[in-house]
């Protein structure tokens, strides 16, 4: 029997794929560019991140029971498959390197800074090699957890720093003008396409088909609203300059909250409600990657690609994590123009494409109806 | 199966080995209460003195002396050409590893801050021990006396000056400036840093020992230090902190004196309560201009001559007192900002910049010479309302309404 998950999970999926580099790196690199506009970058990209998961959702409803890959196999035979397999195998690579970035710096930089780097790539790399022999539904329970994490940091850092807060600091509203406001909102546009990708290659396995759409961009919105929380604060108490100033912004916030004189220095709780939902994006990293490699290599047995896979991402995340100079000019410019170029060049070209070959798609549906 | 968890199981050994690395016993600490930076003996060189928490002598309210030393304290100095440096020499005598997380205020010398402290925000923003939340202050005394000098009820004296802060609302003797706030000014382009003062006044009191009244040194808060960039230009007592505070804090009750409407050699105290502040800018001909509004209602907490709130002239005449107070403390510390010392700590290009975004961008790149040159019009409103308990006015019986 297929293995089915909830919409529920699904949107859990979204939230926790777009939370955890999206409140600490992403908006350090946002700050830098259009200082106090950080909040208004990341609705932006909120709303732009919204319409990439419809219009992802338009493209796999077409095919209900085939990901996208399966979809382009279809469209065009196995080879343009394999190419489009390749594609996003290079796209969650790359997203290994942005995803480890976040989930090492935020530990070995303010907890354990004498530990070695592959401690924590270690550490990532088992954990999520041990989900993925345990499947999408175990992980999307994970991933439940996971919002009841974010939620409960979310709630923690909003009691611990409400005090601080000053909203003068997020005047004058587009202050850097409304074009490069836009423009910076590509480096949160860069956590939701992982999302979104994510959603090209799992929506099969989601239960309701028809609330899809819903589903998607609740997830969407739902996880913007609490990223977008984090800038607004990190501007309000910490200003735009300081917050511009770190590698991981949300961990200063997390570190300057205090609840009243006695609860101070709770940050050790928050980064383990933080740690839930990086680990449930590295590990859905990992997932997708695997997914790629099984239909480049045509390999039926899923489990056997997840070993060499994990290393591959691992060894990749590694390296650009061992310099920090390098893992922020990749995730400033690298990643960007490959996290846009893949996620929004290969739907808009399956869109296209499924314009000119409705027929092969419709076969296919029927086919599938079939059996 | 039986594979896949050995493998599990080495994993988690493996993994678990994060634990040995670096892991720190509390008993190899040195946790450092309050830091202080004053000028090296040698040229271009940095003194750190530490205060370390001795956990045997610093227990319980009273510092009962477990440890059998006496002190619950102790404080070590060393010297480096950066404040880095400075900190490892510490270890070349320091039995135990220093260990900052605790640091609750950093004390730099003022001598120290004319000269610059952009070393000290960058060392103390860039360490992952070290919290944004510690205080920063001047002292124009040594900073390694300030932080070895017990004062107040507390066992350590770097608890002591943090307590000294919690409770500057009521006194408003200085601003209450964490290393955020510092940081914050320093990398914004129109406003310019200040910082809390303390200084040393013969205030201890013995009660065993006789005529040691005032022998000994206590800190005290003492006003702010008014940095232009990170060079300290100059210092304000703690009366004219008053006037500053509203511009860059959220203000809370505040207390005025005032000679009593009929008789100048007595005093009556107002409690200033619901104060409102607010700073609104304006943009005509091109020039940049600003209208400070400032209204309270006041509580008379005190008087020493016969008083009540029937007496409406009475009244009157103390609101117009607290008036043109209140309008003098603002219109002085604007003054001191545009032409003493030429710095713009009272945030007001930030707050034109949040109303005329447009016009900061032309006139911003010149701030520095347009802000000694600003109108600034101050409008102020008093209200007394309230005089606590009483009704009726406090004189002896003998004399007759």
């Amino acid at each position: 029997m297929k293995v089915q998950i909830s919409n529920g999970i699904f949107m859990a999926l979204i939230i926790n794929m777009v939370y955890a580099k999206a409140i600490g790196l992403t908006q350090g690199s946002i700050a830098r560019e259009v200082g106090g506009d950080m909040w208004i970058s990341t609705l932006f990209s909120t709303i732009q991140g919204c319409l990439m998961m419809l219009l992802t959702v338009y493209l796999i409803r077409k095919t209900p029971s085939l990901n996208i890959i399966e979809q382009s196999e279809v469209l065009l035979g196995k080879w343009f498959g394999k190419i489009i397999s390749l594609l996003l195998f290079f796209f969650f690579v790359g997203a290994a390197g942005a995803v480890f970035t976040t989930f090492v710096y935020h530990l070995k930089d303010y907890f354990l800074p004498e530990a070695p780097t592959f401690l924590f790539i270690l550490a990532g790399m088992v954990i999520a090699v041990f989900a993925l022999y345990h499947g999408i539904e175990v992980i999307g329970r994970m991933a439940l957890i996971g919002v009841f994490s974010i939620l409960m940091l979310n709630i923690l850092i909003i009691i611990g720093s409400m005090s601080d807060f000053d909203i003068k600091e997020l005047l004058p509203i587009f202050d850097a003008g409304l074009v490069p406001d836009v423009w910076a909102s590509r480096h949160n546009n860069t956590d939701w396409a992982m999302a979104t990708l994510m959603a090209a290659m799992i929506l099969p396995k989601v239960k309701e088909n028809k609330t899809w759409s819903k589903s998607g961009a609740y997830g969407i919105l739902l996880g913007g609203a609490f990223v977008v929380l984090w800038p607004i604060l990190e501007s309000g108490v910490l200003s735009a300059e300081v917050a511009g100033q770190y590698i991981i912004s949300c961990m200063q916030m997390a570190r300057s909250a205090e609840i009243g004189l006695f609860i101070h220095r709770y940050e050790m709780i928050m980064i383990a409600f933080f740690a839930l939902s990086s680990i449930t994006q590295i590990i859905m990293t990992f997932y997708c990657a695997t997914i790629s490699v099984q239909r480049i290599f045509g390999i039926k047995k899923f489990n056997r690609t997840i070993i060499p896979v994990s290393f591959v991402l691992s060894a990749f995340g590694y390296w650009v994590v061992l310099d920090h100079h390098r893992a922020i000019s990749y995730i400033e410019s690298y990643w960007v123009l490959l996290a846009m170029s893949i996620s929004v060049g290969v739907p808009i070209i399956l869109l296209l494409l499924g314009l000119l070959f409705k027929k092969k798609l419709k076969n296919a549906n029927a086919e599938n109806l079939g059996t | 199966m039986f594979p896949k968890y050995i493998i599990l199981f080495l994993s988690c050994l493996l993994l678990l080995s994060g634990c040995k690395t670096g892991k720190r016993e509390l008993s190899d600490l040195a946790l450092v209460m309050a830091v202080g930076l004053d000028k090296g003996e040698k040229e271009g060189t940095i003194k750190v003195t530490t205060q370390i928490a001795r956990p045997a002598d610093a227990r319980g309210s009273t510092g009962a002396p477990s440890g059998q030393t006496g002190d619950p304290i102790w404080s070590a100095s060393a010297e480096g050409e950066t404040i880095f440096q400075a900190i490892r020499n510490l270890s070349t005598f320091s039995s135990r590893r220093v260990f900052w997380a605790h640091n609750l205020i950093i004390v730099i010398n003022e001598d120290l801050a004319k000269e610059g402290i952009s070393d000290i925000i960058d060392f103390f923003t860039r360490n992952p021990e070290l919290r944004m939340r510690t205080w920063v202050v001047v002292t124009p005394n040594p900073a390694n006396q300030v932080v070895s000098t017990m004062t107040g009820l507390e066992v350590v004296p770097g608890e002591a000056l943090d307590k000294l802060f919690r409770y500057t609302p009521i006194s408003v003797q200085a601003p209450r400036t964490q290393m955020i706030d510092l940081q914050s000014a320093y990398l914004n382009e129109s406003t310019q840093p200040i910082l809390a003062r303390l200084h040393f006044v013969k205030r201890g009191v013995s009660n065993k020992k006789e005529g040691q009244a005032g022998a000994y040194n206590q800190v005290e808060l003492a006003g702010a230090g008014i940095f232009r960039e990170d060079k300290l230009v100059g210092t304000l007592k703690p009366v004219e902190v008053r006037g500053m505070i509203p511009f860059i804090e959220p203000i809370d009750t505040g207390v005025h004196i005032l000679s009593c409407p009929d008789d100048k050699s007595k005093k009556m105290t107002v409690e200033l309560k619901n104060q409102k502040f607010s700073v609104t800018p304006s943009f005509q001909n091109n020039k940049p201009s600003f209208k400070i509004s400032y209204q309270t209602t006041g509580s008379v907490v005190e008087a020493a001559c016969p008083f009540a709130l029937e007496e409406r002239d009475k009244v009157r005449a103390l609101e117009k007192m607290i008036e043109k107070e209140k309008k003098k403390d603002f219109e002085k510390i604007v003054k001191k900002a545009q032409i003493e010392f030429k710095s713009d700590f009272l945030e007001l290009g930030k707050v034109f910049n949040n109303k005329y975004p447009v016009e900061w961008r032309k006139i911003g790149p010149s701030w520095e010479t347009i802000f000694p040159t600003v109108a600034v019009e101050v409008h102020t409103k008093a209200t007394i309302n309230d005089t606590v308990l009483l009704k009726k006015q406090t004189k002896p019986g003998s004399v007759k309404n």
